[in-house]
């Protein structure tokens, strides 16, 4: 009897000694990405590059007085995986907030639950329109797939002055918005579409689509793929005689796809999110952080998630941890240099920051140009 | 010119499928199992050959690498994973197989990392201009290694005492066994010849695209298995007539149906359509 009678002291107790320690806990920060399967590179790349924004803010003392803890979890790129993570994140980790480091598809699933669970939730590089949709709880920091697609057609149309262009779509999300994007703006830059086709993510072998586009004789080709499917698919069309221009997105931007398309890959121009030859020191300490920490050189994907958990840091920092209502407010507020340049959103929770143009010179990438245009890149 | 040109692409994307298939169709033509791990033999001889050639700058050695590796993987997965389940039902094997084939996947990831190889200095890349048609010596050595692989193929079950003792152990397992044929050694042989050509088909895909990925079997495995199915289950011959017809069909197809039809949904409609009108397989007379 006297002990049913003390437990519930002890446990008052045991909280006051909890919130007494509260001043050191850390902040927790959820974050999923997929660690295997078929994009366990790319979870891979975003998981450093999260970590290395947290253990950047760790080492200039935290938020006020309080370290940062990633908590990470593997999504398999998977929604079905999704939803149980972002669960367990709000429920059983009590994240203040979460990143995603993941695809479209998981991401969107995700998204509901933060926004039922108002939690405020960044997606750092999964392009699909509905994910900012779902609430006002959920932001990106990656352009959407229209908006980089237009800027592709100033590039290809303006920049370049190239004309007739073949489309070559990746069937998903982010290529069908690409594409999309592309068309939509492709007469006010001049450009005329002589043909266009299309690919599944898992194909790596193009003969015959190489050699269509070898005979419609464009002068540039508009290409969306990922570094798996971008490497092969450069190598093959310089090899089946494909000479024109070749134009890609943030896709492309990996040190690996240098390596699969080796001399290739020479000339190849891409819009993305990360300037390796940018004078903005946050940029280039991110670089020679990421290079360091990983072992080989940074990537956009990377370079995105980086840039997630800053812009949540810097609303940390503005809001503190135990209002998420003020912390979401505090994020659409945030405006900061980040590893992908300056970055701000606009009213509908998108990036709003410049289109980076690279290009492979000498087997690396570099800068080629810089697209702002707030008209042309609006959501 | 361009119907010249996806033509022979199709023919070399089929002799790939070909290399590949013959495996599949040799193990269920023997043991009636549906060897879906053979993707992932496919897989490591890729990586193989990729490691070795990187580490030897000899693609006779890579070659060597991928092929042996390939082959006592095959033998290993015989042993350890299906013959302790003979005597159960098909699908049990199946299971294992499918099982076998997603955990050499993630084997893969953990031992060469997500990111997938590629050559330092890849092979084979040398264009190669005849007909008009602008090719590579990669797709050239392929569709050549291919069809050596086969008439050899060929000639061994035709022409040696154990390719015999092979065909008599496919046809008539009992009556072969009662002459003497040790069954339990072809099988052997069956998985040593049919994962040493995926292996090598791992190789050429790893210098086509200059890239091996650990998920790199899974297209190939169920590509395959509408092959085998094409061809007429365990028919060989079958099995080589629609890898090649399921390549020209998509070299066509990816070009001219591309916005109906994505490549690998094309390759099943292909099998439908021609199960309805020959259920028996293309070359099937029965």
């Amino acid at each position: 009897m006297m002990l049913k009678r003390l437990l519930p002291a002890a446990a008052v107790l045991l909280a006051l000694a909890g919130a007494g320690a509260h001043a050191a806990d850390p902040i927790k920060i959820g974050f999923m990405a997929p660690l295997t399967g078929a994009g366990a590179s790319d979870g891979n790349s975003a998981k450093i590059g999260a970590e290395i924004a947290v253990e950047e803010i760790n080492r200039a003392g935290g938020i006020a007085g309080r370290p940062l803890e990633l908590v990470v979890y593997d999504d398999q790129a998977n929604p079905a995986q999704a939803v149980p993570i972002a669960n367990k994140l709000i429920g059983q980790d009590q994240v203040v907030a979460a990143v995603s480091g993941s695809y479209s598809a998981p991401t969107r699933a995700a998204a509901g639950v933060y926004q039922e669970a108002k939690v405020p939730f960044i997606s750092a590089y999964a392009l699909h329109p509905d994910i900012t949709k779902t609430g006002d709880y959920v932001f990106r920091t990656a352009l959407m797939g229209e908006a980089q697609g237009r800027a592709g057609a100033k590039l290809v149309g303006e920049l370049l002055g190239k004309k007739k262009v073949v489309l070559i779509t990746l069937q998903n999300d982010f290529g069908q918005a690409l594409a999309a994007g592309f068309k939509s703006a492709a007469q006010r830059f001049g450009v005329e579409i002589v043909g266009e086709y299309e690919y599944s993510i898992k194909d790596r072998q193009f003969g015959p689509l190489v050699a269509k586009v070898a005979s419609d004789k464009p002068d540039a080709v508009y290409a969306s793929g990922l570094f798996f499917t971008a490497g092969p698919l450069v190598g093959q069309l310089r090899s089946g005689g494909v000479q024109a221009t070749i134009i890609g997105q943030e896709g492309y931007d990996s040190e690996q796809f240098l390596k699969i398309a080796g001399a290739a890959a020479e000339g190849v121009i891409i819009t993305t999110a990360l300037d390796r030859d940018s004078s903005s020191p946050v940029t280039q300490r991110f670089i020679a952080d990421f290079a360091k920490k990983a072992g080989f050189q940074p990537d956009m994907v990377g370079a995105s998630a980086n840039t997630a958990v800053s812009v949540l840091a810097a609303a940390l920092k503005e809001a503190g941890p135990d209002d998420r209502a003020r912390l979401r407010d505090a994020i659409g507020k945030v405006e900061i240099p980040a590893a992908v340049g300056a970055i701000a959103f606009t009213p509908e929770r998108e990036a709003r920051k410049a289109v980076q143009v690279q290009v492979v010179k000498n087997g690396a990438w570099h800068h080629y140009a810089v697209i702002d245009d707030a008209e042309l890149l609006k959501p | 010119m361009l119907y010249l040109e996806l033509l022979v692409q199709g023919l070399i994307q089929g002799s790939l499928y070909a290399m590949i298939a013959v495996g599949l169709t040799l193990v269920y033509g023997m043991l009636r199992i549906l060897h879906i791990a053979h993707a992932g033999l496919f897989t490591l001889g890729g990586y193989l050959a990729v490691t070795v050639m990187n580490a030897t700058g000899s693609l006779g050695a890579a070659a060597l690498a991928a092929m042996a590796s390939a082959a006592l993987a095959g033998m290993a997965i015989y042993r350890l994973a299906y013959q302790p389940i003979l005597d159960k039902p098909p699908f049990v094997a199946l299971v294992a197989s499918i099982g076998l084939y997603i955990a050499l996947e993630e084997v893969f990831r953990l031992v060469f990392g997500p990111y997938g190889l590629a050559f330092a200095q890849p092979p084979l890349q040398t264009p190669v201009a005849a007909l008009g048609l602008s090719l590579k010596a990669g797709e050239l050595a392929m569709a050549a290694t291919a069809l050596i692989a086969m008439a050899g193929l060929y000639a061994f079950a035709n022409h040696t005492r154990l390719g015999t003792a092979w065909r008599a152990t496919v046809d008539e397992p009992q009556i072969a066994e009662s002459f003497g044929v040790n069954p339990v050694r072809v099988r052997y042989l069956v998985f040593l010849i049919g994962s040493a050509l995926a292996g090598l088909a791992g190789l050429f895909v790893a210098v086509l695209s200059n890239q091996v990925e650990p998920t790199m079997g899974a297209v190939p495995s169920y590509k395959a298995l509408a092959i085998i199915v094409l061809g007429g289950l365990g028919d060989v011959r079958g099995s080589l007539v629609a890898a090649l017809a399921l390549g020209v069909v998509e070299a066509f197809g990816t070009i001219y149906l591309g916005d109906v039809l994505d490549r690998d949904a094309l390759a099943f409609a292909f099998m439908i359509a021609v199960l309805m009108l020959r259920p028996q397989g293309l070359l099937g007379g029965r």
